[in-house]
């Protein structure tokens, strides 16, 4: 044996070692999923940046580089006009939410308006709604010829002309604003109910009133989650599509969103300039989301101290059939109008604003259902199977990303940890259809365009980080050392996944799975980006029918995604408990 | 070749270094104990005994040294091992009792079994075994979260040893029980380990918990070894200033030593107001000649008196004198500083009183500050 060759095999199998010994389940497990996420969530976001300096030339044939997209966002005849309408929309929602929001979340959580327990559920009903739905529902009751409100208004009342007009600017504001209202109820309600009664009651004994209390103290306190909210709903108005869609592009209110969306798949389709709008889009989004990340979120919880208090419970005498009264409109207006609306639309062949007993039929449900007939829309019926499939699948796959991305953020102190943290903050700052843009520029040139993945990549990447939210909570909750006692006890990284992890977090990984499921069914603003014919899903369907058929026809399909969504939200409230959606 | 017999350690951590971040958190430690033995890490929070812990646990890895039990090399980044914590057989007990809520006391203790792949038939019967041994067979069927804190306790001792694994690691068990359980539970404890005879490492910031329990104690500060030794020897020999504080209640002063008379006994000049006295006592390890050195006396090792015997008596006076039934606990003020005196009932010591305070060279120790 020569001298030189031991030292060698000494160092070959230092290597083999060392290599052995990180090649664990657990980091080969990492390493696969942060390479999937990052790839899910920055390529998309680079490639949309890079297409934004690619200049279509007039015959569209070529490109050059260049700012030319960012100096057609000023100069163009309807973009900075869309530009403003969308942050006149934006501005006008958050409001209109604000308003609302705070004002049901207040009278529920604090003062003794009869009924209030009960009415809770269905004040949160529009949050699990689609927004698109409720602007095809509000365009039937509120159009100047055929809407239900305004023939009423005539009939019953005598009343010359319109009652209104929902088809403005001001009607998107109006369905924007009431649709997204329980998303600031979510981010209030929560720091209402625990907020300690002596802090205001401390207040009263100075000799301060019941207003001046309520202004000086409470809503001060809840002032974060107000915020935070109104952020929310900022920004997710400026990224809906559904609603001006409907609503006020046919009529000259075009929105960024609305633009997008004719830039993508329109006539005058030009990717490029898409990017381009899509990326001054997602700057303004992702800087508000920023601050409220940043600032006001970690706030929220120095107003609320410890837990286990009976807040106060104001009386409001008689008041509080006012605020009962408030409360049922709200859910009037929200719910039960727009959905008798749709049930009164979609059973008439034909809408002309009045309704007609003896005229009414299920054919509209039979041509938008009932795949396996001849005579069935294809558009609509692609979309049941489509989001059936995409709901069912994309909340399974992301609800295991998820899993695996709270383990490593929570439980792992490893490289990266802080690098995937913030890559599943980021899809929440951009709003669906700008991140379906950034997709669309990737992945044109693959085989998945044009197919279901394409669809399904885009709905996880965007989601999952709310799924993440589900599990991380939980799991922030849970002892480290129930896993950590597994591995002891001679079980590997994944039996331990397996046998405890999972089964602990069951109820957290449930609730996410329904609400992903609850998101994907109802989507559209990436749908309408990325899907293509036979890939339709089912607000596309509804889309499609609005577009191309006729108001009775997209009732009845909008009907049946009401349906579904109700069904889920049901099992979503039995799941996951009256807390789990508050902020 | 078998190192277990040769060198008498069975567990032996070597040069052990585990930084988090900037800071250290165990800088080169070396110890070894032998096969049955129960040695506890003890020392405040911060001091490093956990992650020392976790480090033979393989809950993390560690930046360089090396641990091996028997034959088996748990971890050495310089050969590039690093055992999964699944493959170190090892039971351990943790702080929060880790007992899985989702399982009942019969399927948490069965577990490690399970994944051994025990027969079935074997596991019914060692389950039955080791909660007898634990006294906890009336609760078998129970879920875990239906078990009070001392019971969780006993669930996860039982998990641990089912197995009996090579190694039974506790990290602080008992901190989380209220006083009297925490007592009961000490020698209840050592009572089991005794029986199941599995080398134990324990870990806790609570001195009389590790003099109670410990065939051997690791004294621990900043990432250190202070010392090494049986519960004795660590109480009535400390090394420095920093163990005898620790453990126990000592009087510390300071001085400087003046004469070495024979081997690790000498005089220690101590100052009052001025005046110095000359005091005989045991020298520790590495005290030599005009160095400076701090005494260290436990409260029943001073006596006081009314009277002024021969010798060497410091003058103070009783602050406070707080009858306890067997003794008196007693301050005593003595130039600047406070004397922590246990004294016999018998001395009617009175507070405000002249007090001469007598101390004993054999149990009077001047040790490194």
């Amino acid at each position: 044996m020569s001298t030189e060759t031991l030292p060698r095999t000494v160092e070959r199998s230092l290597w083999a070692n060392r290599l052995r010994s990180l090649l664990t389940q657990e980091n080969i497990v990492t390493i696969i999923v942060s390479l999937i996420v990052g790839a899910a969530v920055i390529l998309p976001l680079i490639t949309l940046f890079i297409s934004s300096f690619k200049v279509l030339d007039p015959l569209g044939w070529d490109t050059t580089w260049g700012f030319g997209n960012y100096v057609t966002l000023f100069t163009d005849r309807i973009i900075p006009k869309a530009f403003v309408n969308t942050l006149i929309i934006s501005s006008g929602s958050t409001i209109l939410a604000t308003v609302l929001g705070v004002s049901l979340a207040w009278i529920n959580a604090r003062t003794n308006c009869p009924g209030r327990d009960y009415l809770e559920p269905y004040n949160l009903i529009p949050f699990f709604l689609s927004p698109f739905i409720g602007a095809i529902a509000w365009h039937n009751l509120g159009e100047p010829q055929t809407g239900l409100l305004n023939v009423w208004a005539r009939e019953i009342f005598g009343f010359e002309g319109a009652l209104m007009n929902i088809d403005t600017i001001w009607g998107v504001v109006w369905v924007t604003g009431i649709f997204f209202a329980p998303l600031v109820y979510l981010f209030v309600v929560g720091s209402l109910r625990r907020m300690d009664p002596s802090l205001e009651d401390s207040a009263r004994t100075t000799g301060a009133g019941l207003v001046r209390t309520t202004m000086t103290v409470t809503l001060p306190l809840v002032m974060p989650g107000i915020l935070s909210g109104a952020i929310i709903v900022f920004v997710t108005s400026a990224g809906e599509f559904g609603v001006p869609f409907k609503l006020s592009a046919p009529y000259g209110w075009e929105t960024l969103t609305t633009q997008i969306f004719s830039k993508a798949v329109g006539d005058d389709a030009n990717h490029f300039l898409g990017a381009t709008m899509a990326m001054s889009l997602g700057i303004i989004t992702v800087f508000l989301i920023w601050i409220q990340q940043r600032y006001i979120a970690p706030r929220s919880f120095t107003t609320v101290t410890g837990k286990g208090f009976r807040p106060n419970v104001l009386d409001l005498g008689q008041w509080r059939w006012v605020a009962f009264g408030y409360n049922l409109s709200f859910i009037f207006v929200a719910v039960i109008l727009p959905i008798a609306c749709l049930i009164i639309v979609s059973l008439h062949p034909v809408w002309t604003g009045k309704i007609v007993p003896e005229a009414m039929t299920f054919n509209n449900y039979v041509k938008t259902l009932f795949f396996w007939r001849e005579d069935s829309i294809q558009a609509a019926t692609n979309g049941i199977v489509n989001s059936l499939i995409l709901a069912f699948g994309g909340s399974t796959i992301a609800m295991v990303m998820a899993l695996v991305v709270s383990y490593m953020i929570h439980r792992t102190k490893g490289f990266g940890v802080r690098l995937l943290d913030f890559l599943s903050v980021v899809p929440i700052g951009f709003p669906g259809i700008v991140l379906a843009m950034g997709v669309l520029v990737t992945y044109i040139q693959t085989p998945i365009y044009a197919t279901l993945w394409i669809l399904m990549l885009a709905y996880i990447t965007r989601f999952f980080p709310y799924g993440q939210r589900n599990i991380s909570a939980i799991m922030m909750a849970i002892s480290e050392e129930l896993d950590q006692s597994s591995r002891m006890a001679g079980a590997s990284w994944f039996t331990t996944l397996w046998r405890i992890t999972i089964p602990l977090l069951k109820p957290g990984i449930f609730a996410g799975w329904i609400l992903l499921f609850i998101i994907f069914l109802r989507e559209l603003s990436i749908s309408i980006i990325l899907f293509s014919t036979g890939t339709e899903t089912l607000s596309v369907g509804v889309y499609y029918l609005t577009n191309f058929e006729n108001e009775p026809l997209t009732a009845a399909l909008s009907m049946a995604q009401t349906v579904v969504l109700l069904i889920a939200i049901y099992v979503f409230r039995r799941v996951a408990g009256r807390e789990a959606l508050t902020a | 070749m078998d190192s277990e017999t040769q060198s008498g350690t069975y567990l032996e951590v070597q040069n052990l270094v585990k930084w988090f971040g900037d800071d250290p958190a165990v800088d080169n430690i070396s110890f070894g104990i032998p096969k049955g033995a129960f040695l506890t890490l003890l020392g405040p929070s911060g001091c490093g005994k956990t992650t020392t812990l976790m480090s033979i646990a393989g809950l993390h890895s560690i930046d360089s040294g090396r641990i091996r039990v028997g034959d088996v090399v748990y971890t050495s980044p310089k050969e590039g091992l690093f055992l999964p914590p699944e493959k170190r057989d090892i039971g351990m007990v943790f702080q929060s009792y880790a007992i899985w809520p989702h399982m009942t006391v019969t399927q948490n203790v069965a577990y490690p079994l399970e994944i051994r792949k025990v027969p079935q038939s074997e596991i019914d019967d060692r389950v039955a075994d080791v909660l007898e041994l634990v006294g906890l067979t009336d609760m078998a069927e129970k879920m875990a979260t239906q078990l009070s804190g001392g019971q969780q306790q006993r669930a996860s001792l039982a998990r641990a040893i089912v197995a009996q694994p090579r190694l039974l690691l506790f990290d602080e068990p008992l901190s989380n029980l209220d006083l009297k359980l925490r007592e009961q539970m000490r020698v209840e404890l050592k009572r089991i380990q005794n029986e199941v005879g599995i080398t134990s490492i324990y870990v806790t910031h609570d001195q009389s918990e590790a003099l109670v329990m410990s065939d051997e104690i690791i004294v621990m500060s900043k990432g250190h070894i202070e010392q090494r030794g049986g519960p004795l020897e660590i109480y009535s020999r400390p090394v420095n200033e920093y163990v005898s504080n620790f453990i126990g209640v000592a009087n510390l002063i300071k001085g400087r030593v003046t004469q070495v008379t024979e081997p690790g006994r000498g005089t220690v000049q101590i100052t009052d107001h001025g005046k110095d006295i000359q005091v005989a006592c045991n020298l520790g390890p590495g005290i030599s000649e005009g160095s400076d050195a701090v005494l260290s006396v436990r409260p029943e090792n001073v006596h006081a008196e009314r009277e002024n015997g021969d010798g060497a008596s410091l003058e103070g006076e009783v602050l406070q004198a707080i009858f306890l039934g067997s003794h008196v606990d007693c301050r005593v003020q003595w130039g600047d500083f406070e004397w922590k005196v246990i004294a016999h009932p018998r001395a009617h010591l009175k507070a405000g009183e002249k007090v001469y305070l007598r101390l004993d060279p054999e149990h009077t120790l001047a040790v490194q500050p």
